[in-house]
This record gives structure tokens, sequence and C-alpha cells, in this order.
């Protein structure tokens, strides 16, 4: 187990490491006009401008540069922003924004999970009956459906319904309620269909078949045996999902105007601010491989047969 | 039966006198299957005889209906299947009028125990081999954990399983197939049963492991007093195993017999083409005798015996009307018109004269 986790580990460093490498240099690519705010350039002399970006550092090697980011990420200095919040540094946007977008996200998973799980086990349950049914019909509206559609709906009708905030106030609790549910509704859909698929698959193997001879009581082995292991397939899912919630919701914030991550990534590819794009890349994806890392870890503790054989685990749920 | 009986309150009678030696007797067992609106009859009067601490073996082609039947005795028919007919006694009940699970949950594993074809998938691959043994001893015996543990310990042990302490603790996929096959065994008998439905229990297993596997219920079978009913379609483990013989052929018991009558004195066709087909007891030089034709369809109604198409003794009466069955003995029993007053004399085939006398010679019954 000590050896799995060791190798899974520096797997994890190195891929990171080639990440973050090849979208440094893709970023080195970018003219080098993108360093400034519109203003800074039209009013700076053409040795302004050199002396701004050697200043900066872009001029050097993207070798050295490479190296210099690196270790300015280790110690928290994630350089400044250029054209989104000119000139703030960006370890001090993410300090305002990531609360907003974890907390939000953390209730979000946490609902997701609990009503997400009763559901796929009440749909498993009854089995083409009518709960199963209207689940399914849940999952495929949430799914087919445009978020926007039914989230601008929930907005406009639930909050009138229930005299509601329509958007997010800081010290309005009751403002909170809507987005932390917006931001469920697909995860619920998501464990749902996906455990009641796992459980179906459980009940129909053998060791099934044998459980029922050994004369265990449906419920005991539904419990003790098809979710129980149903639930190994999806717990490698979940420390991604809790890690990534830091990116925030690009739609449920801006209709709710929560000033979260959520689409900080996009504005600043739109607006070409390559320091910005460098820091949350890499941000998104040190969380990224590092929740599977965690993920394949918690998989090898409730799947015995991992410790034994190589690291190679099924990923059949895309999610 | 699908009529009301959900009301039938079940009492299992289990004073050990009131029944003789006839633990479960199954009569005229017809089930039927809905397979998309489309009916496939699998039993068409099946019938059976278990006796106490006798080993009862079903041989048949693959599609007999050895299967079903055997379901049918825990209650564990697949959804789409319903017993139209018959009855399925077995200490005073009907088995084949339960339709309660609850009252299965008194029967199934702690009365009637069942092991299946392939160890390598009949456990729970998350579930520690201890935990899967302990969980049926604690539902049916009712122990705490403490004593419940140590009884699974105690099978562990009676399977033949070394060093029980520490593979109580391991997963299925630290076993063998056979070391498997071991385990779900102990798991089937760890509360005593007094019926063990073994359902081609060793078809999965190599021929050595298979050998041992067969010994090992032989010898649980005598130290328990087990009654056993073992499927399989082959003919050589029947030898080894078996008392009595059920032979099967489309949904029906086409002859039942002890081993003896049988393989010496064996009246149906279907029989004498199952034993010539036997590899093991092959005559050599001789080219290994194969059954010509098929199965008939299930989903179609059967007119007159279902052999009577691949049956080379085939009567013209076969073909219109389907044989009664007939007593040799009163424990051998065969269903064919041959049996008939008005039948002409045959003689089995030679291949089987012959492999009578070979049979005697390597196995010394
Ligand atoms: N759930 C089912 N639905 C439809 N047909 C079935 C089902 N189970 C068994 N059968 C059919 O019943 C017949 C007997 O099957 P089975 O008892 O499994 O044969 P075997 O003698 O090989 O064990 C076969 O024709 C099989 O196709
Ligand atoms: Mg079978």
């Amino acid at each position: 187990m000590g050896k799995y986790i060791l190798r899974r580990f520096w797997q994890s460093i190195i891929t990171v490491l080639i990440v973050l490498f090849v979208m440094f240099m893709l970023l080195r690519l970018m003219p080098k006009e993108n360093y400034f705010t519109r203003d800074d350039y039209i009013n700076m002399t053409e040795e302004d401008r050199t002396a701004y970006l050697r200043n900066l550092g872009v001029l050097d090697n993207p070798l050295v540069q490479f190296v210099r980011f690196l270790r300015g990420f280790v110690t928290g200095d994630l350089g400044r922003s250029i054209t989104v919040y000119p000139k703030t540094p960006i370890s001090e946007i993410l300090k305002e924004k990531i609360p907003y977008s974890l907390w939000f996200g953390l209730v979000s998973v946490l609902l997701s999970v609990i009503l997400g799980f009763l559901m796929g086990i009440g749909m498993a349950n009854n089995k083409d009956k009518l709960g199963d049914q209207l689940g399914t019909m849940y999952v495929v509206a949430v799914r087919a459906i445009p978020s926007l559609v039914y989230l601008f709906l929930i907005q406009m009708w639930i909050t009138h319904l229930f005299n509601l905030p329509m958007v997010f106030y800081e010290d309005e609790p009751a403002s909170w309620i809507l987005p932390a549910i917006s931001l469920s509704l697909s995860g619920i859909a998501w464990y749902a269909i996906w455990l009641r698929r796992f459980m179906v698959d459980e009940e129909n193997k053998d060791y099934i078949k044998f459980a029922i001879a050994k004369g265990l009581p449906r419920n005991y082995i539904m419990k003790r045996h098809v979710l129980r292991n149903a639930l190994v397939p999806l717990v490698q899912y979940l420390p991604s999902q809790i890690l990534l919630t830091i990116a925030g919701s690009l739609i449920i914030e801006s209709i709710y105007s929560i000033p979260g991550m959520g689409g900080l990534l996009v504005y600043a590819i739109r607006q070409q601010d390559n320091t910005l794009v460098q820091a949350l890349v890499c941000i998104y994806s040190i969380l990224g491989v590092f929740g599977v890392f965690l993920g394949d870890i918690l998989m090898a503790i409730v799947d015995p047969r991992i410790k034994l054989t190589s690291a190679k685990i099924e990923r059949e749920v895309t999610a | 039966m699908k009529t009301n009986n959900t009301n039938i309150k079940m009492k299992l009678d289990t004073s050990p006198k009131n029944y003789g030696d006839i633990l479960i007797e199954a009569k005229d067992v017809e089930v039927i299957f809905n397979l998309r609106g489309k009916k496939l009859k699998a039993l068409r009067g099946a019938g059976l005889v278990l006796r106490s601490g006798e080993t009862l073996t079903i041989v048949g082609e693959s599609g007999s209906g050895k299967s079903v039947l055997s379901k049918t005795l825990i209650g564990m028919l697949d959804k789409n299947g319903t017993i139209t007919n018959g009855s399925i006694l077995y200490r005073g009940v009907d088995l084949a009028r339960i339709s309660r699970e609850e009252d299965w949950l008194t029967i199934r594993g702690k009365r009637i125990a069942m092991i299946f074809q392939d160890p390598m998938t009949a456990l729970n691959p998350l579930k520690k081999i201890g935990e899967q043994i302990r969980e049926v001893i604690v539902m049916h015996c009712g122990l705490d954990a403490r004593a419940s543990r140590t009884a699974a310990l105690e099978m562990l042990e009676k399977v033949g399983i070394t060093d029980p302490e520490r593979r109580y603790e391991q997963y299925p996929h630290e076993f063998s197939g056979g070391m498997r096959q071991r385990v779900v065994i102990a798991t089937a008998i760890a509360c005593n049963p007094e019926i063990l439905i073994c359902d081609e229990p060793t078809t999965a297993l190599d021929v050595t492991i298979q050998a041992q596997i067969l010994e090992l219920i032989k010898k649980l079978q005598k130290d328990m007093g087990l009654s056993v009913l073992f499927i399989t379609h082959d003919l050589g483990v029947v030898a080894k195993m078996a008392d009595k013989i059920a032979v099967m052929y489309a949904g029906q018991v086409v002859e039942e017999g002890s081993v003896e009558e049988i393989f010496y004195d064996s009246r149906h066709p279907y029989t004498w083409a199952l034993l010539a087909s036997l590899p093991q007891l092959g005559v050599k030089g001789k080219e290994l005798f194969a059954i010509k034709g098929t199965p008939p369809s299930l989903f179609k109604e059967i007119q007159g015996d279902a052999f009577a198409p691949r049956n080379p003794y085939a009567l013209q009466v076969d073909f219109y009307h389907e044989p009664p069955l007939f007593e040799i003995s009163p424990t051998h029993r065969a269903r064919t018109w041959l049996l008939d007053a008005n039948a002409p004399k045959v003689e089995p085939p030679e291949i089987v004269v012959k492999l009578r006398e070979h049979l005697k010679k390597t196995t010394g019954r």
C-alpha cells in the first residue's frame, strides 16, 4: 500500500510538471503586447516598453522564466494580473474570490452526494417502477435541457414563490439558498444515475445469487453487498470534485452575481492576461491531478484487490 | 401455482419422524418462463424424490431443465418464471406454493442450501471470506459476533482450509478456484442444512481440483448426514457421487433409478445415448458416440415423446402420445413406450452393453 501511494505520488508530480511546462511554453508564444494594459502600451515609449518587459522578466530565456515561475509559485508569489485586474497581485485576487466558490461548492457537493445517493438507491431498489422512471426523467431533464434555461426559471419563479432574493447578498443567508441548490441539481443527477447503474450491475452478479441462496434478506443484501460494492467506483471521483469546487461555476455565479472564481479563467484568456492564465491553469491542474491521486488512494482503501495488483484502475465513469 | 396462495400460513414440520426417509418429493412440476411475451415451458411435469442421507444426481444435456428444477426447490426461479403446476413437498409444506420471500428465508440457506457452478464469481470480491461465512451464521443460527466468528473458523477448517485464522481475514482474490469453492461450500453448510443442492459445482474447475471437491462433498455428506442433490452433465461424476440418478430430457425426468439400475439396467433410449457418450469410459478405438440432432424447442407445445425425433428406437406411438412413467422396480422408473406391454422387444446398443462391462472393471461398482 505504502509503495503504491508513493509511486502514484511521483507519477502525479511528474504529470503536473509536464502540464505546467507545456502550458508555460505555449504562453511564451503569445505576443509580448499582452503584458501591457492598453493605456500603458499607448503611453509608453519603445524604450519604456522594453525596460518594462525586461523588468517583468519575460525577455529572459523561457527555461529560466519557468524555473522562476515555479519558485514564485511555491513561495506564494503568483505575479500580478495585467488586464483583468490591472497590477493587482494574483494571490490577493484569489484570496478574495476563492472562499465564495469554495463554500458554495462544498455545500453543493454535500447536497449532491446525499440527495444523489438517496435518489440512486431509491431508483435501484424500485428498478423499472414509477420511482425509477421519475428519477430517470429528472436526470434526463437536467442533462438535456440547457442549464441556463432551468436555472433562469428557478431564479424567476422560485424566488417569487418563496419570496427569496434574486441575487446573492453576502449578509443575507436567505439569498444563499437558491445558488446552492441550483449548483447541486446536476450533481444530484450525476450521482443518482451512476449509483443506480452500479447497483443494478452489482445486483446481477453471481455473488448476489449466492447471497440470496444463503437465505439473506433482500434489504440486507442491498445494503451490505449491492450498495457497498456500488459505491466503490464512485468514491474515486469524490476528491476531484471537492477540490475543483474552487474553480466555481461560471453560469450560477454570474446569474446570482456571486463574486467567486467562476469564469475567471475564461475572462483571463479572453483578455489575454498571461500571468493570470498561467496561475489559474497551474492551480487547477495541480488540484485536478492531486484529486485523481487522492481518488486512487481512496479506491485502494475500499477495494482490497488493488493493493496487490498493479495501479491499473478502470476509469469507467466519465465526469 | 400463482393462484391465491398469498395467505397460506407456512408451517414447517421439523419433527424427524413424520415423513419416513423422503425429504423432498416433487411431482409434475411445470415451470413457464415469459420471454418478451413468448412462453417457454422449461419444466414439463418433472418430478423427483430425495431421500434422507442419499445423493441424488440429476443428469442431462444442457438446457434440459436441471438448474430450473433445482432452483424451484429454494424459490430462486428467475423473475420471469413461475411454477404453473405440480407440487414440491418438503416437511409438510408445498414449496411450489410459497410466494412470500419471508417464508423462503426460513428454508433457504438454513435447511436447504445451494452452491453454484462458478466459484470464481460466487463470493463478494470486496468482503472478507470469514465475514461472508459469518453473516449466514448470524442470520440463521442467531449467534453473537464472537460465537459466529468461532463457528465460521470451524467451518473453514471443516472444508479443509489450513490456517483458518489468517484465511478468515483474506479476500476472495487471494484464493484459488478450488479454495474458493471450499469457502462456498463452507458458507452453504454453515448452519447445518439438511439438504445441499450442488449445481455443477466442479464444472469450472480442473480435473484434479474437481476430484478433491467431490471427495470433500462426499465426506461432509457422511459427517453431517446431508442429503445431496447433485446436478451434473458428466456421467463420470455421477458414477463417483450418486446413490440415485435422475435423467432429464426437455424438462422431464425420463428415467430414474439407483446407480446400478441406471448404469446396468437402463431402459430409456436417451439414457443409453447418454451412457454411450461418456468420454471417460469410451472404448478405445471406437469413436465417441454423440447424440444426433438437437433437443426440441421448448417454446412450442411438444407432441408425443420429446426424444422421439432423435430416437433410433422410436415407435409410431412416440410421435403422437406422451409415454407415462413405467415402473420397473420400486426405485426404477422410465418414461418410454418401449416398456409398454405391446412394444417390441429391443436391446440397448452394443456400445452401452460394452460400457457396462468396462464400468464394472474401472469403477468396481
Ligand atoms: N430466466 C429464463 N428465461 C427464459 N428461459 C429460461 C430461463 N432460465 C432457464 N431458461 C430455459 O429453461 C431451459 C432449462 O434451463 P436450465 O435448467 O438452465 O438447463 P440446464 O439443464 O442446462 O441446467 C433452457 O431451455 C433455458 O433456456
Ligand atoms: Mg444448468
